[in-house]
This record gives structure tokens, C-alpha cells and sequence, in this order.
């Protein structure tokens, strides 16, 4: 890789886990009264991508999509010490589902000149992990998911990534361009710095980028072009517990063998 | 990269010096100090450890606003209602005597100045105000330390990487908890019997949307604030207990002493539900329930207790300086808290404007805050607190009962004429206040809580 990386990382506002309220009357989420804040796995992102820096030098921008206010997590990804923030934000983009998100995601790291992308395993939002692969594929990079740490190997313009994977780990490295998802919890997230934090909240204005910067036709983002069709929702009844009472191990033998559990 | 990114500056700034004043904590004090010093021309940094401010500020509680209407305009506060009725209750084990006060000018505007609030609202609103009038708000940083040189308080130290923060002056509002005080040695730690507990729930009433309305007897805005003492309110403990009125929810909470907590009413949340359910309390909440539970302390040394307020390049204010007023009649400290942060914010705006930084330079905020009824309050009420300790058995369980037991005496239905009972009644008071020498002697001791 290059000496001076531009590590470009995706990140995402969502409403706050924690204040999610579960209404006790209805058992419903009430996810309006939750104040937006930046989706917790993105911090493990943006860890790994400034663990990145402190290796071999570079750049790192975040990026996010959205309205404006969602200018509040390039803040706070500054703050933690990223160089600097861009805002992808048009109307045309509204609604969108994992396919044209991955795609502008795809055009904006692109038009950064990234050389490595790093984004969170998923959000607590919606929850697919379909996004990082995403960006892979419409711009045919590879790309490393559900990484627990990152091994910058400059030498060879590649990235070393130790991969989670059932029963232990793997080590795979890939040629750059590369879309790392990085595993939740991985890492421990760094605290913004006093200073940076200051700055971050009060002075810093964030880069903003629309379809026209991007390049991109109208016609392919956004609700019109979202290949996702929700069916319907279904509602699971909980099964009614029979409450027998047994007396002996003779009699529970038998109440067990009169159903379906064994022949 | 793109140019547009390469032809940004975004270097982080050196920020020492460039703030005229930090406040540590935005809570009511440091709010009112920041608001007041950024409306005199200066750069003020609240730096607050809550993810918003108010966050995790516990309280009762009422809101008194006589300063804060000064500051700000209140018409778009989020306060829940006004006190419309006071109520002092004298609980023994099954029995209460209670007084109740509603006079018709509380109706009015400006309602006596008295309103319930939720503080994690409140004190979030008061902060955007300080804000809007030019000062910055920290969040989630927690001041650990102070910087000095050569004795001078030059900036705070906080828990984050590069985190400490030069400014000529600091204000400490970090409340009764105040750690950053102590350890600096700018204040002692208070004793135990200096420190009140206390415990508080939010209760919410879901089958019955006019719980609050009919229980307190309240129409449109009005609330009610109710106090208790005696043995039905917190054992044998020293305090008392209150409930208030919110706009949809009730807060029920106790206050009492640290020392009782620690050797005779160990268990602040079991204290809290015999109080529930005392017979005269717990129709109040029928059907409720709990939604918020929390614990806090609230200094109550009185005047003794205050620490010096001005040093060289920094002040205490609020709950920080010991600033509470907490008798069993009065529970009084938001006011305080913002009436010494205004007068703390102009000695400082100034002392700036003479280029000053020494305790000296400051010391009009504790001259204005003995002559403001903040310290004059404390003074008046400093005996108080002594002498109903020396009286403890005799206030909070004597007292109650004999004034129980007279009610049930004078009010008598029986085949006996109303002399015999007007007599008993009599008596049972006479034997619990030590005959007419005994009243004489108490009435003495205890007259200047109406002179
Ligand atoms: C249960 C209870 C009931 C009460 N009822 C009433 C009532 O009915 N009426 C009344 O007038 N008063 C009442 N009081 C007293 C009143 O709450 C206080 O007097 C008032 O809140 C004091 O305001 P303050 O700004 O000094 O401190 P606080 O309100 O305690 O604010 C301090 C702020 O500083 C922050 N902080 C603390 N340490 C640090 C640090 N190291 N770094 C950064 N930030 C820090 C805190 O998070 C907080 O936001 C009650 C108190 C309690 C506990």
C-alpha cells in the first residue's frame, strides 16, 4: 500500500439503543422519542481505521449519508481524530435500501480516492451487514468481513486482516483497493481527545457532497431504484405451556412418550 | 486524494487561554454563571460529565425561579406545574395531622415562583440558554482536577487525552457530590451529619388518566407539594419525606441524614415503601407505578458548612459551596444555586474587565452573596437544625403522636361532654411538651422560625 492511505469509513446515524423506549402498554418499540446518535459498531470502524493511521500514515474521512443533522457524527468521528468529514446528502437519495446506499457509498469513496474503506458489521437500525459487501461489489474491490484486527502491510500494497471465523480465526490479505466490515466489539474505541473535541463540535464543518458531485444518475438511488419489497409483517404468537404435573419419573416418562418428542 | 479534502485545514487548535472562564458542571449553578458571564461579553466552556445536562441530576422536586426569571424568559420552560397547595403532614405509625395551605394568589402569574420541573429537562433548556447567549457546552467529560501554578488556579485537568484545559477563570458548580473541590482542598469533605440522603421515585398512574387531578384535588396547571415528618415519614431517622405533583406523574422521595442511614435506617429504598405505604400516603398512589428510581445527597451544614467561596482564579457556587437550605420546612437549593452563579458570573465578568484574576478581584460575589437572601437564609435558620436535633425524640415521634392523640381526644364522639374531651386533649399535649414550663421553654427555642 501506498505510505499515506486515504481510509475512508462509512458511518451511520441511528436512534439510540438505549432510549428506545418499549411502550409497557402495548409492548411496542417507540423508536420517535429516541434522540439519533452514531450507530456503535461504526465506532469499532473508525477505530481500526485510525489504528490504520497510527501504522503507516495516511488519511482518515468519514463519511456519511443523509440529512443534514447527520452532520453530528462526522463530528463526533472527527472528534475521536478523523482528518475530516464528508457529508453525502440530496434529496434524490431519499429512501434508499442497501443496493443504491452501497452504490453512492461506493461513487464517494471513489471520488476520495480511497484505498481502503472501513465500515461497522451492521447497524442496529436495520441490521442487514449487506452495505460494506455492497460497496465491494459495485466497484469490484475486495473486500474482508467481520475482521477482528487490521495488519497494514505497506510493502506490498496489501491489507492483512484476522477474520472471526467459526472455531477460531483466519488470516486473509487482500490487494487494494479493499472494503473491511469490522467485527462489533473488536476493539476499544477511543475517547476524543479535549481539544479535538472542542473543535470538532464548535468549529469543524464537514465537507457536503450531492448526486451531481458524485456523478451519479437520479434515477439509480433512491426509493424508485430500491430492489427491496417488504412482504408484510407477521406477528409470532407465543406457544401456551401445559403446566402438567407429574408424580414419578414413570409418569413423566410417559406423558413425554404420548407426544411427538420421542417415538 | 481529492483536492477538496487536501486543500482543508482541519489541524486541531490550541484552546488554552482562548476561553476567559470554564465552568465545571452545568447544572442550574453553572448554567446561571455561564449565562451571566457570556451576557457580559465573555467566552465561557461548560464542560459537563452527563450525555446532556441534567442528565443525571436527581431531584424532588421543586423548582423556585425568582433569579432565574431574571436570567431568562421562562414562558418556553418546560415546567410541569405550578404549587398550588402546600401541605405539611405529621405522620406517627398510622396517624397524620396535617396543615394545608392554598392561597389564591398562588393561581396567579408568577405562582410564587414555585414549579415542579423534570431536571433532565429543565436543566437541558436552562444550558441551551447559556448557549444561545454565546457559550459553549461540553458533554460527556468529567473534570478531574485543577491546574495551579504558583497557587493560582490556572485550568482544569478532565478524563479525556489531552484533556486539560487552561482558562484565567474556573467556576466550580459541580454540585454536592463535589469532588473536584475537595481534592484541590478548596473545600473539606462535609461530615456525615452534614449530609442528607435521599431517595426519590417517579410514579406513573396508567389506568387512570385523571389519578393526579382528582387525588390532589387540581384543576389546569396547578399542583400540589405535600412534606412529611415524624416516624411514618422516615423512622427514626432525622428528615422527612415529600411528594409532588408533575404534569402526568408523581415524585414521592425521603431526605434524611447520612448517619441515620448508616446505623438506623441502613436501607434507603425500604424506608421509601414503608413511607408508600403509610395509610395516609398510600392512597395517593394506588394503582401507580414506579418508573424512575433514584439516590442522591444533599449537603445540609448549613452556613457553618460553606466553604470560602473565592480563591485566586476560581469560585464555588451551587450545591458545590454547601448552598442548600433543608429544615424540614424548607427544601431550598435550586434557588440558591442559581442566585450564587449569577452573583459569581458578574464578579468574574468584572474582574476580567479590570484584567484580574486574584481572590481578592473576586470577592464582591461573596460580599453579594451574604447580603442576598441565599446566605441570609442559611444564618437565619443555622439554629435550627441544632436544636431540633437536641430535640429529636420529641419532634419526630413525641410531638406527632400527642398532636394524633389530641385530635382523636378533642374530636371525640362519645356519651362524654366536649369539657372532658377538650381536657384530654389538652393534656396529652401538656404531658409531651413537659407541662407549661416545658412549652414556655420550647416556644422560646423555636420562635424565631416565625419572628
Ligand atoms: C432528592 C432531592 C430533592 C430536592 N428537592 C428540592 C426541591 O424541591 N427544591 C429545591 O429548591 N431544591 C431541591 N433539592 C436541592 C437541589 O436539587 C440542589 O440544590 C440543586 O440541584 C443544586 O444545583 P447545582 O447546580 O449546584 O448542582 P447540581 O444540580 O448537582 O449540578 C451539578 C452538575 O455538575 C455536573 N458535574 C458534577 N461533577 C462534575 C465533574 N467532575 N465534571 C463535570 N461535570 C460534573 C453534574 O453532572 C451536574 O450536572 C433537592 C435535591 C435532591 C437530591
Amino acid at each position: 500500500m501506498t505510505h499515506n492511505p486515504t481510509i475512508v469509513v462509512g458511518i451511520k446515524q441511528v436512534p439510540d439503543d438505549d432510549e428506545v423506549r418499549i411502550d409497557p402498554d402495548t409492548g411496542r418499540l417507540d423508536r420517535s422519542s429516541a434522540p439519533a446518535v452514531l450507530n456503535s459498531p461504526d465506532r469499532n470502524a473508525l477505530e481500526a481505521a485510525l489504528g490504520v493511521r497510527d501504522d503507516v500514515g495516511g488519511q482518515v474521512i468519514a463519511m456519511t449519508m443523509g440529512p443534514p443533522p447527520a452532520a453530528d457524527v462526522l463530528k463526533e468521528a472527527v472528534a475521536m481524530g478523523c482528518d475530516d468529514g464528508v457529508l453525502i446528502s440530496d434529496i434524490a437519495f431519499g429512501g434508499s435500501d442497501t443496493w443504491p446506499t452501497s452504490l453512492t457509498l461506493a461513487r464517494t469513496a471513489e471520488y476520495l480516492d480511497a484505498d481502503i474503506v472501513v465500515c461497522g458489521e451492521e447497524t442496529t437500525d436495520s441490521s442487514t451487514g449487506q452495505v460494506p459487501p455492497g460497496i465491494a461489489a459495485h466497484r469490484g474491490w475486495a473486500q474482508l468481513t467481520y475482521v477482528e484486527e487490521l495488519e497494514p502491510l505497506p510493502e506490498a500494497n496489501q491489507l492483512a486482516a484476522r477474520r472471526d471465523v467459526e472455531g477460531g480465526y483466519e488470516r486473509v490479505v487482500a490487494d487494494l483497493p479493499v472494503v473491511v466490515a469490522v467485527a462489533f466489539g473488536e476493539n476499544e474505541p477511543r475517547p476524543a481527545g479535549l481539544h479535538r473535541k472542542i473543535y470538532a463540535e464548535n468549529e469543524f464543518e464537514p465537507v457536503t457532497v450531492d448526486a451531481n458531485d458524485l456523478d451519479i444518475d437520479e434515477e439509480t438511488v433512491g426509493l424508485e431504484a430500491s430492489p427491496t419489497n417488504v412482504g408484510g409483517m407477521e406477528t409470532i404468537e407465543g406457544v401456551d405451556r401445559e403446566r402438567t404435573v407429574v408424580d414419578d419419573v414413570d409418569e413423566l416418562a410417559e406423558a413425554i412418550r404420548s407426544t411427538e418428542v420421542f417415538a | 486524494m481529492t483536492e477538496i479534502i487536501a486543500d482543508r485545514n482541519t489541524e486541531t487548535p490550541d484552546y488554552d487561554d482562548r476561553f476567559d472562564a470554564v465552568v465545571v458542571g452545568a447544572g442550574l449553578a453553572g448554567s446561571a454563571a455561564a449565562l451571566t458571564m457570556a451576557d457580559g461579553g465573555l467566552d465561557v466552556i461548560m464542560i459537563e460529565r452527563g450525555r446532556y445536562p441534567g442528565a443525571k441530576n436527581v431531584f424532588g422536586g421543586v423548582l423556585y425561579t425568582p433569579t432565574i426569571r431574571k436570567l431568562a424568559d421562562l414562558d418556553d420552560a418546560p415546567l410541569e406545574r405550578y404549587i398550588a397547595e402546600r401541605r405539611y403532614g405529621m405522620l406517627t405509625d398510622h396517624d397524620e395531622t396535617a396543615i394545608s395551605i392554598s392561597p389564591g394568589e398562588w393561581h396567579e402569574p408568577p405562582h410564587n415562583d414555585s414549579y415542579t420541573v423534570f431536571r433532565g429537562e429543565f436543566d437541558e433548556w436552562f444550558a441551551e440558554q447559556a448557549v444561545d447567549a454565546g457559550a459553549t457546552l461540553l458533554t460527556e467529560t468529567t473534570v478531574t482536577g485543577l491546574v495551579r501554578e504558583n497557587g493560582r488556579i490556572i485550568g482544569v485537568k478532565t478524563d479525556r487525552p489531552d484533556g486539560t484545559l487552561r482558562a484565567p477563570y474556573v467556576v466550580l458548580a459541580e454540585g454536592g457530590n463535589s469532588l473536584v473541590s475537595e481534592r484541590a482542598e478548596l473545600k473539606e469533605t462535609e461530615q456525615r451529619g452534614n449530609v442528607a440522603v435521599a431517595v426519590k421515585e417517579v410514579v406513573e398512574f396508567p389506568d387512570d388518566d385523571n389519578a393526579i387531578q382528582d387525588r390532589f384535588r387540581l384543576t389546569g396547571d396547578a399542583g400540589a407539594a405535600y412534606h412529611y415528618f415524624g416516624e411514618g415519614a422516615v423512622g427514626d431517622a432525622f428528615g422527612g419525606g415529600f411528594v409532588y405533583t408533575n404534569g402526568e406523574t408523581v415524585s414521592v422521595g425521603l431526605a434524611y441524614r447520612i448517619s441515620d442511614a448508616v446505623s438506623g435506617q441502613p436501607n434507603p429504598e425500604g424506608t421509601l415503601n414503608a413511607f408508600k405505604t403509610h395509610p395516609a400516603v398510600a392512597p395517593l398512589f394506588r394503582g401507580g407505578r414506579t418508573v424512575e428510581y433514584a439516590a442522591k445527597t444533599i449537603p445540609e451544614g448549613g452556613a457553618d458548612s460553606v466553604p470560602e467561596l473565592t480563591h485566586d482564579g476560581a469560585v464555588i457556587v451551587g450545591d458545590a459551596a454547601g448552598l442548600v437550605l433543608n429544615n424540614g420546612v424548607h427544601l431550598e437549593g435550586t434557588n440558591m444555586a442559581v442566585e450564587s452563579g449569577f452573583h459569581a458570573g458578574k464578579s468574574i465578568v468584572d474582574a476580567a474587565e479590570q484584567g484580574r484574576t486574584d481572590a481578592d478581584a473576586l470577592s464582591a460575589y461573596a460580599e453579594n452573596l451574604e447580603a442576598s437572601f441565599v446566605m441570609r437564609n442559611l444564618r437565619r435558620y443555622e439554629w435550627l437544625m441544632e436544636a431540633v436535633e437536641n430535640d429529636r425524640e420529641f419532634v419526630f415521634r413525641e410531638l406527632p403522636q400527642a398532636l394524633a392523640d389530641a385530635g382523636t381526644e378533642y374530636f371525640r364522639i362519645d356519651r362524654e361532654p366536649k369539657e372532658s374531651h377538650a381536657e384530654n386533649a389538652k393534656e396529652r399535649i401538656m404531658e409531651a411538651v413537659g407541662g407549661y414550663t416545658g412549652a414556655a421553654k420550647l416556644a422560646l427555642r423555636y420562635r424565631k422560625i416565625v419572628t
